[in-house]
């Protein structure tokens, strides 16, 4: 076995290298070229060949030519790109929609350096008709695509629907939902939101006999087998879908009207059958059975201010009374446990792959100003003034071995209003930093299709600096993407992530990255992301 | 099954739209033999079995449209065919997989051309046809017997068969119908074309266009062109072959290898320049003759092959299993390697029947057809030690090898093998031995930009791996940035045009949002109403710009507030359109402080004025070294990096166009930053120097709108407004009411310039024809009630007209209905867009009603955006309500405004046409 440590006095490989090192990398060196491999990623595949025999007598052969994983390919600087390919990229009919265009699209995000695309696989698409009954024609369609171009591919399972990109919940689950409306998630007025089940059925057998998170991992494996040529090559990453958007949520602003500028506070979900039933034991096993018959009475309405009712003032609000504490630990430790059973299916059903699991968690900075926080308490992030609500989230990814994708690192305080007294910049930081207690990797995204001018300035400063983002998800491809208003200012933002690369010829810049050692730590970040 | 010719990129980057191939003069070769009178004798050159023959193989790279993906996963599906099949999916399946398999087969047919008198003895006929079903388009052109040049020009009206479209001022556009006679057994696809004798026609130009594949069929690289005065001989032609000889050789190769495919082995012992000897003693007095050309068309067509692997339960051997659905006899050349060196190695006997060794490198095994249905399968036995089983396929009767993306199919077969493993192979450096075998593929069109990408692609992974290669760096950087444009411009048109709803809703929606008096180069204050201040004949005086600055005043007392003057240049053509030195302004119409006080004189009664500049060409001063004029003079000396690389006239070395050329000049790479920077200052320098206010753009459809946005950014005009013209859509000659494609590519381009500038609504120009023309009102309403052109999707950014210096004056490509145009301009100035009054209709004695539709537009203060209801659209009467204020009707039918809340009353009738405010 070959295998040579590369001792380069420059300072760059080396640092790399240490990154490798302590990650139990090694490097090979082939042709005068270094790259990088990883002993596991040729040997522990499991792609459902079971021959063991075989595969250790050939172990000796294969090290000597092993090939250079695209994966752990060092990338001189620190952030790695994806784009996300549209949300309807492949249609409700399963059907690869503006193939021509995304193929072009490919090629330019290839040319223009990016890693890799981001693809949303939709529940409703693949497993539309019937349960168990996948069709996954569309997406190896495009999965072909992207591996053609020589790009990486995060994968995105959306066990949500969409509104916005037409895409419903399967057909099935929502004829069972007509029957079993408690399956989803309503609000106090008997409103439901059908974008994705409800977490309080997560392991009630709703679902002709099964339960919600069985079918999910049916349709884990199911595209585990389907794509196992493609995952740990082209597939490096796996989102898993955890709630309304594939975010880890409650649907709080689920009738959100934009009539009003400024969001409102949200409202508690917990009014669906199931909700009601664990809130009613919940209470009891506290010994406080009428606290267990119905959520707060005094919460504001969706579009309400906080103190537009009494739950959530910033004196002497309910939120801050016994029942106050009762009601939202209860509430958000549901959410927790949603995220663990989601994730613990995912790295189990993943884990001897070589891909990374992801999970992504809501920037809900709207009111991070006030004591309360009501629209993270809302949307179920037990966060306010006294407590860190953030903490058990990444305490519980951190054992899953997840890493965690933040959306809204283009938003600035200074772009949000007066009013609103909202804080995304505080709040991003806030999970950040706990992230990084607990040692879980952040990926950034975008809050929304359309990332405004001070915003390439804001996700630019996320993705250097000591804490930067291992990888960045911009979101999305389409016709605004490649317009001319805003293709040129992406790509200045991603000429700028490389500029040290650039502008070797220029001392500035130089100068520059001497003074910024970000390349090198964020990759130890990417280098795990392997793992 | 999708066709595609293989010269396709080279041609056009977008065959939606009309260019513009010609190509200087260039002699049919009139075919002497006494016979040729009659119709169809068989030429010996023709090959008459229409045999399909494969011409080599594409790689696993084609088009990835839904198709091509579809015709994937299918395979997929219907796999399990035979038996055999069966008996390997009880055991464990290892590897599974259908690759595709793309290769391409040719069609042959023959265009031939026959020229012969008619009846009466008077007029000739020409007839074109083609053997090869497909959408046939002639586009043709006359030359006139005084024409100088190579220009061509549109045919008269008379000439024209019927369903001819007009594309611009120089060509028509004549669908080939099917013939009720065949040849040889093949359908024919004709079109006549009859030749007054006594008309000054010199000769007849024309290239065969298939709208299916849209490709150009030319002869040997040039237009076909049949002489029928022998006055031509003495000029053009002779110098014009002559030329053409010295220069197409290399031209030929790219231009048109589809014909020279058939000419190759058809036309290889003729010598070319007998022929012109020939053609030139045939032409002096005009005779019938026929000719045929062998054209091929190539046809890309998709197979697969099934790959599976198991291991046999009795013997542990490897059983690879291989199927396809191609059609004839298939050997594959095989061999297995142990390791992944990927090196071919010969297993050890038993082989499967009919093998034979080949050269001691591999194995030739000739697959069994199946039991049923098409294809063939063969399966191989190997020893566990192996790693991968390698392979590439053949067709036996043909020398046509098939690979896996321009590299040897690999299977992994032993099971720690991952099949992911072999999607590798594009980023090993180790070569594979299979290499050394010739694989003749086609240049296909996604194979050419790939190989570019992946050029590219090393460069920038070089990029990031290195830092010592400065200028290496720079220039690829430069080409990767060009090239993503591009691509990005590609895809961004694709995903705009995918989205037709939007332009409807959503810029609707958009303009709610915009306050009126808002000013933006795109739609000025948007109470703008321009008038054209030429036409065809203003340069024949010598003193345009004097005449014109005594009828400024009377301009604007009839309303208009901007006024759009000829293009000011140094031109080749009188008119100016073909522009050579940029910074001289010394024109046919005046000099350039003439042009300075015209300015002046327009400012002063508060008209803005608008430079016609010409971005898309320009002439140059001074030729190559291969004589080809593309070395340019004056302030702007640029060479020839300034003109596109795609028409090979001018021998660019530039990129590729980013849009249609105009062929009649050098096309200018705005790609070039030098070039934009050069034309900014330019532009920069018109309106400080001149007091331009803004910009009417020729010819846009040449090059991408972004550009013209980046350009319209530096120069900051008051106003701008582009002519992007191409041919509506016709079925059998006649319109579609439809025209949401056609005003979509409009929109497209304003798009592309972010709605900095807006564009003339030739669509609306062209349904008002119709729609007056043949007493079709309806016409008039589009599927949801709106305004059929522009001005119904975008209209802050369309600016209406009824005619121009093009369409009317005195040439007259596209004339509106005669009588007819106060109907147009009782639609256009009453409703949205910004109206243009095209100068002859002012100055003529429609005047006064102009004046009053006018003062009728401003007293309502209708705009550019302001609300339109359609309220009648039927075969004799279109009306409309704009505003709430004003009502129109057009049309010979009645119809009177129902007076609801507001009372109307009529203030201006005309012929076919009636105009009621509220009072």
């Amino acid at each position: 076995m070959e295998v040579s440590v590369i001792g380069s006095s420059q300072a760059k490989i080396l640092k790399t290298d240490l990154a490798c090192r302590e990650l139990g990398l090694l490097s090979f060196k082939n042709g005068g070229r270094v790259s990088w491999g990883k002993s596991q990623i040729s040997f522990g595949r499991s792609c459902g060949l079971r021959n063991s025999g075989v595969r250790l007598t050939l172990k000796a052969v294969q090290t000597e030519a092993i090939r250079p994983q695209k994966i752990s390919r060092p990338q001189s600087h620190g952030v790695r790109l994806y784009v996300g390919l549209p949300l309807d990229a492949v249609s409700y009919c399963n059907a690869v929609n503006h193939a021509k265009a995304i193929a072009a699209g490919l090629k330019a995000l290839k040319l223009l350096g990016v890693e890799g695309v981001e693809l949303p696989i939709w529940w409703g698409v693949v497993e539309k008709e019937a349960m168990g009954k996948y069709d996954w024609s569309g997406y190896l369609a495009l999965v072909e695509m992207v591996h053609k171009v020589g790009l990486k591919l995060h994968v995105s399972l959306c066990f949500h629907g969409s509104k916005h990109a037409k895409i419903p919940l399967p057909e099935w689950v929502i004829k069972i939902g007509e029957q079993n409306p408690s399956i989803f998630f309503t609000d106090r007025t008997g409103q439901q939101y059908k974008e994705c089940l409800s977490l309080a059925v997560d392991e009630v057998p709703v679902l002709e006999g099964k339960t919600p998170v069985e079918v999910y991992n049916d349709f884990c494996e199911s595209f585990k087998s389907s794509f196992s040529s493609f995952i740990g090559s082209t597939i490096d990453g796996i989102s898993m879908g955890l709630g309304p958007d594939g975010e880890l949520r409650y649907p709080s602003h689920q009738g959100l009207s934009r009539s009003s500028k400024v969001p409102g506070v949200g409202e508690f979900q917990c009014y669906d059958k199931s909700m009601l039933a664990l809130l009613k034991e919940h209470g009891e096993t506290t010994g406080n059975p009428l606290w267990g018959l119905g959520g707060p009475h005094d919460a504001p309405a969706y579009d309400a201010s906080p103190s537009s009712n009494s739950f959530f003032k910033d004196d002497g609000g309910s939120w801050e009374s016994p029942y106050g504490d009762f009601f939202l630990s209860w509430y958000s430790s549901l959410l927790v446990r949603h995220a663990d059973r989601l994730l613990s299916l995912a790295s189990s059903a993943f884990g001897d792959s070589e891909v990374a699991i992801y999970g992504k968690v809501p920037l809900v900075h709207q009111w991070y100003k006030t004591r309360s926080h009501p629209a993270e308490l809302t949307a179920g992030f037990y966060n306010t003034q006294n407590r860190d609500g953030y903490e058990v989230i990444t305490e519980m990814f951190a054992q899953h071995s997840c890493k965690m994708i933040l959306p809204g690192m283009d938003l600035s305080d200074e772009g949000q209003l007066q009013e609103g007294l909202s804080s995304p910049e505080q709040l991003l930081g806030q999970i950040w930093s706990a992230c990084k207690k607990h040692g879980v990797e952040v990926s950034g995204e975008n809050s929304s299709d359309a990332v405004a001018h001070g915003g390439f300035e804001q996700i630019r400063k996320h993705l250097s600096g000591e804490d930067a983002a291992h990888s960045f998800f911009y979101q999305r491809m389409g016709a605004y993407f490649f317009s001319p208003e805003h293709f040129p200012s992406f790509t200045q933002l991603v000429r700028n992530m490389k500029q040290p690369q650039m502008h070797t010829d220029d001392l500035l810049s130089e100068e520059e990255k001497a003074k910024e050692p970000v390349a090198a730590t964020s990759e130890s970040g990417i280098q795990m992301q392997t793992a | 099954m999708s066709s595609a010719v293989s010269t396709e990129p080279l041609l056009h980057r977008s065959f939606r739209e009309i260019s513009r191939p010609r190509f200087r003069s260039s002699t049919l070769r009139p075919s002497p033999p006494p016979a040729s009178l009659s119709c169809a004798p068989k030429s010996p050159s023709f090959r008459h079995a229409r045999r399909r023959c494969a011409s080599g193989s594409g790689p696993r790279r084609g088009g990835w449209g839904g198709a091509g993906a579809g015709a994937l996963l299918r395979v997929r599906a219907s796999s399990s065919g035979a038996a055999v099949v069966e008996a390997l999916e009880s055991a464990d399946v290892l590897f599974q997989e259908a690759f595709p398999l793309q290769r391409t087969e040719t069609a042959k047919g023959k265009i031939f051309v026959r020229l012969d008198q008619g009846k009466d003895g008077q007029n000739w006929q020409l007839t074109v046809g083609c053997t090869l079903a497909g959408k046939w388009i002639l586009h043709w052109g006359i030359s006139h017997v005084d024409d100088v040049g190579s220009e061509w020009d549109q045919p008269p009206a008379e000439m024209r068969p019927p369903g001819s479209i007009p594309i611009k001022d120089y060509a028509i556009e004549t669908p080939l119908q099917k013939s009720s006679t065949s040849m040889d057994g093949d359908e024919v696809y004709e079109v006549n074309i009859s030749i007054k004798s006594n008309s000054n026609i010199a000769a007849i130009n024309f290239v065969l266009k298939d709208e299916e594949s849209g490709s150009w069929y030319q002869h040997r690289g040039r237009d076909f062109k049949v002489p029928l005065m022998d006055s031509l001989q003495d000029d053009s032609n002779i110098v014009g072959s002559k030329r053409g000889f010295d220069l197409w050789p290399g031209a030929l190769g790219q231009l048109s290898n589809i014909l020279l495919k058939g000419e190759a082995s058809d036309y290889k012992d003729k010598d070319a320049s007998t022929d012109l000897e020939a053609s030139k003693q045939e032409v002096r007095c005009l005779e019938g003759f026929y000719v045929e050309q062998p054209i091929v068309k190539v046809v890309s067509i998709r197979n697969s092959v099934n790959i599976s692997v198991k291991i046999c339960p009795k013997t542990a051997k490897t059983l690879v299993y291989l199927e396809t659905d191609l059609p004839r006899d298939v050997i594959v050349h095989w061999g297995v390697c142990r390791d992944d060196s990927k090196k071919w190695e010969i297993p050890a006997a038993p082989y499967p029947p009919e093998t034979e060794i080949f050269k001691n490198k591999a194995l030739r095994t000739l697959l069994q057809p199946k039991e049923q249905g098409n294809g063939f399968w063969g399966s191989f036995a190997l020893d566990e030690e192996f790693v991968g089983f390698l392979f590439v396929l053949k067709l036996k009767e043909e020398d046509v090898w098939l690979n896996c993306m321009g590299e040897d199919f690999y299977i992994p077969v032993s099971s720690t093998r991952s099949s992911s493993l072999i999607r590798q192979k594009e980023s090993d450096s180790t070569e594979t031995s299979g290499k050394t075998m010739e694989t003749n593929t086609e240049v296909s069109s996604t194979a050419y930009t790939d190989d570019i990408i992946n050029e590219i692609r090393n460069l920038v992974s070089d990029i990031s791996s290195e830092k010592s290669r400065k200028t290496k760096t720079k220039e690829a950087q430069e080409s990767i940035l060009q090239e993503i444009e591009k691509l990005a411009a590609e895809a961004y048109s694709i995903f705009r045009s995918s989205l037709p709803t939007f332009s409807a809703e959503a810029v609707l929606e958009q303009e709610a949002l915009e306050p009126p008096p808002h000013i933006c180069s795109g739609t000025g204050t948007g109470f703008e109403i321009l008038c054209q201040g030429f036409n065809w004949e203003s340069n024949k005086s010598g003193r345009w710009y004097k005449e014109l600055m005594e009828k400024a005043s009377q301009l604007a007392s009839l309303g208009f507030t901007v006024v759009w003057l000829p293009p000011p240049t140094d031109s080749v053509s009188p008119e100016g359109y073909m522009p050579r030195d940029l910074y001289n302004l010394n024109s046919r119409y005046g000099t350039i402080d003439e042009l300075k006080d015209l300015v002046k004189k327009f400012h002063e009664v508060n008209i803005r004025v608008l430079g016609d500049v010409v971005l898309n060409h320009r002439c140059a001063q001074y030729q190559n070294q291969n004589g080809i004029w593309n070395i340019f003079g004056g302030r702007l000396n640029w060479d020839d990096r300034a003109v596109v690389a795609d028409d090979p006239h001018f021998q660019g070395r530039g990129n590729k166009s980013s849009g249609d050329n105009f062929h009649a000049a050098p096309n200018i790479d705005h790609s070039q930053d030098f070039v934009r920077k050069d034309l900014k200052e330019w532009l920069h320098w018109l309106r400080s120097e001149i007091g331009y206010d803004g910009w009417r753009l020729d010819f846009v459809r040449g090059f991408w709108g972004g550009y013209v946005k980046d350009y319209l950014d530096a120069s900051e005009p008051y106003f701008a407004v582009g002519e992007y013209w191409d041919s509506l859509s016709y079925t059998y000659g006649e319109m579609d009411h439809n025209q949401d494609a056609h005003r979509q590519r409009i929109i497209d381009w304003i798009n592309a310039t972010n709605g900095t500038a807006g564009a003339f609504d030739v669509t609306t120009k062209g349904i008002l024809h119709a729609a007056l023309e043949r007493c079709e009102y309806w016409r008039l309403s589009d599927q949801k009630g709106k305004p059929p052109g522009v001005v119904g999707w975008w209209p802050s950014r369309a600016v209406t007209f009824v005619e121009n210096h093009d369409t009317g004056s005195t040439q007259g490509h596209w004339r509106f209905p005669s009588g007819k145009e106060m109907q147009g301009y009782a639609y256009i100035l009453t409703h949205p867009g910004t109206p243009a009054v095209f100068y002859d209709h002012i100055f003529s004695h429609y005047q006064s009603e102009i004046g009053s539709l006018i003062s009728i537009r401003n007293r309502n203060k209708i705009h550019c955006r302001s609300t339109i209801k359609i309220t009648k659209a039927e075969r004799d009467v279109y009306a409309a309500i704009i505003d709430d204020k004003v009502a129109m009707k057009i049309g010979p039918g009645y119809y009177e405004p129902q007076s609801g809340p507001q009372k109307w009353s009529p203030v201006l009738e005309g012929r076919d046409y009636k105009v009621w405010e509220t009072s």
